[in-house]
C-alpha cells in the first residue's frame, strides 16, 4: 500500500509542477508545444528515475556532509548520458530539445526528490517515486504545452487545427506559459476542494 | 583532518565511477552521432542546391533578433540562388520562428545579385518579424556576394 502511495503522489497531491511549484524553469521554456513538452518530459523521467535509483541504493554509504556534490555528479551523469544517447538516436528530437537538455541538471525536481525522498526511502520505493513524479511532470507540461499549442499556433503536436492567422500568439511567448499555469493551478486547487 | 581525507575520497571514488561510465557512453553513440551530423549535412545539401544543377553551397549566420541564424544557401553556376535552408536559429516562437518556413524561404530562389532582396521590396516580410526576415535577406546577399569573389 505505500508503494502505491509514493507512486500515486507525484501524480496529483504532490504534482511536482502545479502542487510543489518545482521545475518551472524548463517547464516555461519547453510547454510552447505538445511535442516539445512531451520529449522534454521523457528525458526528465529518464534522468529522475534513473537518479532515484542509483541515490537510494547508495544512500547508505553516502556521508551526509558531501550528500549534495554526490547527488549532482550522479544527476549530470545521467543528464549527460541522456544528452549523448538522444543526440545519436533520436537527431531530429535533439534538434528541438538540444538547447534544454543540459538544463536538466539544474531542474530542481530531480535534486529535490533526491534530496526529500531517494535518500531516505529504499530503492523500489525510490523509482516508484520518480516514476510517480515524472508522470505527473509530464501531465503537467503535456497539458500546458497542448492548450498553448492549440490557442497560440492553432495546432496540436504539429497538427494544424485551424488557421493560425486567428490564434494568439502570445500563448506561444513566455507570458502564455505564466497564464496557463496559473489557470491549471487555479482549476487544480477547485477540484481538489470539491474532493475533500 | 583524517574525516577530510576520507570524504574527499569518497567524493573522487564518485567521479571515477562517473567519468569511467560517460567515457563509455561517449565512445559507444560517438560513431552514430557523427554520422548523423554528416546524414543532416548532405541532406540539407541535397535540398538547396538540386542534383541536376550544379554550383555551390555557401553557409552564414546573420544576425538575427535573438543571435545568430545558421543558413544554407545553394547557388548555381549563373549567380542565382536554388534554394535557402535555415539550419539553426533562436527566433521567437510564432513570429520570427515562421522564417524556416517554405512559404517565406522560397521566395529567395531563382535571386541572383541583380536584385534588391530586401523585405517589403521583393520579398514579402514576416508579419511581426521585420528583424528577422530582414536577418534571412541579408544572409542571402552576403552568400551571393561571396560567390561573385
Amino acid at each position: 500500500m505505500n508503494l502505491w502511495k509514493d507512486f500515486n503522489a507525484g501524480l496529483i497531491k504532490e504534482n511536482p509542477v502545479l502542487r510543489l511549484m518545482i521545475g518551472l524553469c524548463p517547464t516555461l521554456a519547453v510547454s510552447n508545444n505538445a511535442t516539445n513538452a512531451l520529449g522534454m518530459s521523457v528525458a526528465v523521467a529518464f534522468v529522475l528515475i534513473g537518479s532515484n535509483w542509483v541515490i537510494a541504493l547508495i544512500r547508505k554509504v553516502t556521508p551526509d556532509e558531501i550528500r549534495i556534490p554526490i547527488f549532482i555528479i550522479i544527476i549530470s551523469t545521467f543528464v549527460t548520458i541522456c544528452d549523448y544517447i538522444m543526440q545519436a538516436f533520436y537527431p531530429t528530437l535533439y534538434a528541438a530539445l538540444g538547447v534544454f537538455v543540459p538544463l536538466i541538471v539544474v531542474n530542481c525536481i530531480i535534486l529535490g526528490r533526491a534530496e526529500a525522498f531517494a535518500y531516505k526511502n529504499p530503492v523500489l520505493n525510490s523509482i516508484l517515486d520518480g516514476i510517480g513524479m515524472s508522470l505527473g511532470f509530464a501531465l503537467a507540461l503535456v497539458s500546458i504545452g497542448v492548450i498553448r499549442e492549440i490557442l497560440g499556433a492553432g495546432s496540436v503536436f504539429g497538427i494544424a487545427l485551424f488557421n493560425p492567422t486567428v490564434a494568439a500568439t502570445i500563448m506561444i511567448l513566455p507570458p502564455g506559459a505564466f497564464i496557463t499555469i496559473g489557470f491549471l493551478m487555479a482549476a487544480l486547487n477547485k477540484m481538489e476542494k470539491k474532493v475533500l | 583532518m583524517g574525516k577530510i581525507i576520507k570524504l574527499a575520497t569518497i567524493l573522487m571514488i564518485f567521479c571515477v565511477i562517473s567519468a569511467g561510465g560517460l567515457a563509455y557512453v561517449y565512445l559507444f553513440t560517438k560513431p552514430k552521432i557523427e554520422k548523423n551530423a554528416k546524414v543532416a549535412y548532405e541532406n540539407s545539401v541535397k535540398e538547396v542546391l538540386p542534383s541536376d544543377a550544379s554550383g555551390q553551397v555557401v553557409l552564414v549566420s546573420p544576425r538575427g533578433y535573438s543571435g545568430p541564424i545558421e543558413m544554407m544557401i545553394g547557388i548555381d553556376k549563373k549567380g542565382k540562388v536554388t534554394g535557402v535552408k535555415v539550419l539553426n536559429h533562436r527566433e521567437t516562437p510564432g513570429l520570427g520562428a515562421n522564417i524556416v518556413k517554405p512559404s517565406f524561404l522560397n521566395q529567395f530562389i531563382g535571386k541572383s545579385l541583380k536584385d534588391t532582396i530586401e523585405p517589403k521590396k521583393d520579398i514579402d516580410a514576416i508579419t511581426g518579424a521585420t528583424i528577422s526576415s530582414r536577418a534571412v535577406c541579408s544572409g542571402v546577399r552576403e552568400a551571393l556576394n561571396k560567390v561573385k569573389k
